[in-house]
């Protein structure tokens, strides 16, 4: 068991990087977005966007997921994905992919960068108990069953990086029904499969108690 | 062995039905517009989740225009009426027990402009039933219509202006309403052709679909308030395409005198998968008692009503409750001096009153699972003063206490195994029938001889 772990570490660690460029890119790209997108973007934000993601990207609702202050680099692949139709879990399929072909790809980068410089929502509190075990879970992993610690890509105060997705702040629900969709690899993520593939109903409850409490 | 022959025309019809559906490939007109799924905007068809209030309110025009603005639905089913026939042995509702195509309706609308949108639909309804009381015949004629312009203010710096607004041209009032705890997208949202059906309702639940027209502007400010006040007149001249296809036949419809007031309040709150709303509104029209002699004077219906809603919506698990009380006040300054009088005025009502009220009780509520497993329970009631000009005996449809209490329950299984077709089961069972539980009519009939149940297939595309 330990062997194969230690064999998949430097895939991962592969991967990760190869991640980290790509979100390198996408943040290159979004820096060039042109002043009238931006106008327009934070336009639609608030007269379209705003009716589920919430005002200024926070959700009242956990089906849909807080946006503000999330990574650019993240938006921007998660459009991209609703676009291309490859990210495909229920909720994508029913609500984003018809959203997205709206957004033009000039205008994707403006969205995310629209997003990306709200100011997210403050952490909310949870059940204590579920929070300590979720926060362990989150900054140490179950190392002796392969499970990584969620820092290291999701950053120690889980504000995210590139396209690590923020989930600081994000509703406990949202978070727990995408882990279940990655798991059940309704939601193509290879990384994050192969990180939850075996965590438990109550381990996704706990880490996602903890986000949100962030 | 004529029961199989009947379960096997059921299996065929069913089966047809999925079978073009699944040909037929397509969604429905909002659905291809925005791309999005059918539950994103319903719950269950017609009930509307936040994101289908907001599309309506927006004027339908979220999305990109189509170049074939049109969909349509199907439905098919048997109703199964607990005693179908009176005390001369004669039918009551023809064509029970047995499949039959019931309505088709072909929806014409959605985004016009980015600021004009609208809904219009037309039915064609297969079991309108002939003179004969036995044979149907089919007859199609425009249904729901709502055309709507609008705007939207929205701060992108402050949350504190948010205003969506607009007007609406609509051939029905309360169709134009986003919550379904008023009558025109009420439940039951689909039930019986031709069932025995209490005698009294507001004028404000149906009676005026489709024969007229209200010219209305709202506002909803913040996602919190909701108002709108909207004016009725007869749908006719220029408006008359509104009824086009409704039969007009003397005392059988409403004619209105006149423009006459709309008005619509509601507080809306949404946190986590919940959201409330608790409103009231009201309709108050002057009607001609007969609609051929529109010279006479009129009758004034005064309609109040109090309703809410709330709704949790999540995965799996959604769950909906709807109430909805409407105290009407009738006031027959028309027709009670001419009944008393000893000449009625066409074929008006003939009240022994001068004044009547009625008050209509409905609840609600609905789970689903998935959104693929629905259960639905509802209560009804309806109270009022003792009438004998209004309510006289006769049999299954009068009464002989002169009364037009009525109280019942419906309940209904859902199951949606894909978004475009529904299978419902359907049962509604009366305690009381116009005034009584035994031998309401006079006749000999009990109100639990009209319960009924009814086995619905719903198909869009």
């Amino acid at each position: 068991m330990h062997r194969i772990d230690a064999r998949n570490r430097p895939l991962r660690a592969a991967a990760a990087a190869a991640a980290l460029l790509l979100a390198a890119g996408f943040t290159a790209a979004a820096d060039e977005a042109k002043p009238a997108d931006a106008e327009a973007a934070a336009k639609l934000a608030a007269e379209v966007c705003s009716g589920c993601h919430g005002p200024a990207g926070i959700s009242k609702s956990p089906l849909f997921p807080r946006l503000a202050g999330q990574q650019e680099a993240y938006l921007a692949a998660q459009l991209h994905a609703f676009k291309g139709k490859t990210r495909s879990d229920p909720e994508a399929h029913n609500y984003m992919w018809g959203m997205a072909t709206l957004v033009s790809d000039e205008m994707v980068d403006a969205f995310a960068h629209y997003y990306a410089s709200q100011q997210p929502a403050p952490g909310t509190a949870g059940d204590p108990k579920q929070v300590e075990q979720g926060g362990k879970l989150f900054e140490q992993g179950i190392p002796e069953r392969g499970i990584v610690a969620c820092a290291n890509c999701h950053g120690s105060n889980a504000e995210g990086r590139g396209i690590f997705p923020r989930l600081a702040g994000q509703q406990s629900a949202y978070v727990v029904r995408q882990l279940q969709v990655i798991q059940k690899q309704l939601r193509s993520s290879p990384i994050m499969h192969g990180i939850i593939k075996d965590l438990t109903p109550e381990e996704m409850t706990a880490v996602a108690a903890y986000v949100q409490s962030k | 062995m004529r029961r199989i022959g009947w379960i096997k025309s059921t299996l065929l019809v069913s089966a047809g039905m999925l079978l073009f559906c699944g040909q037929a490939g397509a969604v429905p007109l909002f659905a291809r517009q925005t791309g999005e799924a059918c539950e994103a905007c319903h719950v269950s068809f017609p009930e509307l989740t936040p994101f289908g209030r907001l599309f309506k309110l927006n004027g339908y025009t979220t999305g990109q225009n189509q170049w074939i603005p049109f969909a349509a639905m199907a439905q098919a089913g048997f109703t199964w009426v607990n005693k179908n026939h009176d005390d001369q042995d004669n039918l009551i509702t023809p064509k029970t027990g047995r499949p039959e195509f019931s309505a088709t309706s072909v929806f014409l609308g959605g985004k016009v402009t980015d600021n004009i949108g609208g809904l219009a639909q037309w039915t064609y309804n297969n079991l309108v039933v002939n003179p004969d009381g036995v044979s149907t015949t089919g007859h199609g004629s425009v249904d729901n219509t709502d055309l709507r312009a609008v705007g939207r203010h929205v701060s992108t710096q402050t949350m504190d202006e948010d205003w969506i607004y607009g007007v609406s041209v609509n051939n029905n009032p309360t169709v134009q309403d986003v919550w379904n705890s008023t009558p025109a997208w009420g439940f039951p949202f689909t039930g019986p052709s031709n069932v025995p059906a209490p005698a009294a309702s507001a004028v404000v639940s149906g009676a005026l679909a489709q024969k007229v027209v209200g010219f209305g502007a709202y506002s909803f400010w913040r996602k919190s308030l909701y108002t709108e006040f909207s004016l009725y007149r007869t749908a006719d001249g220029m408006f008359t395409f509104l009824r086009a296809g409704q039969s007009q036949p003397p005392g059988s419809v409403p004619a209105l005198q006149g423009y006459n007031p709309y008005a619509r309040i509601a507080y809306n709150r949404e946190w986590g998968g919940n959201s409330l709303m608790l409103g009231a509104y009201g309709l108050m029209v002057r009607m001609y008692p007969d609609n051929t002699m529109q010279f006479t004077p009129t009758d004034r219906y005064t309609d109040l009503a109090l309703d809410a809603q709330f709704q949790h919506i999540t995965n799996p698990h959604t769950y909906t409750f709807q109430a909805s009380l409407i105290r009407e006040r009738q006031s027959y300054g028309a027709s009670y001096p001419a009944t008393l009088s000893g000449s009625p005025i066409g074929v008006g009502p003939t009240p022994a009153n001068a004044a009547d009220r009625l008050l209509t009780l409905k609840l609600k509520g609905t789970y689903y699972y998935q959104r693929k497993y629905g259960a639905t329970v509802a209560l009804f009631s309806t109270t009022g003063d003792a009438d004998p000009g209004l309510y006289g005996p006769g049999s299954v449809s009068g009464s002989n206490n002169s009364s037009p209490n009525s109280h019942g329950y419906i309940l209904e299984l859902n199951y949606v195994p894909i978004q475009y077709v529904r299978l419902m089961l359907q049962y509604t069972g009366y305690d009381k029938f116009n005034g009584m539980r035994t031998n309401y009519d006079g006749a000999g009939r009990d109100a639990t001889n009209n319960n009924t149940l009814f086995l619905n297939l719903w198909v869009a595309y």
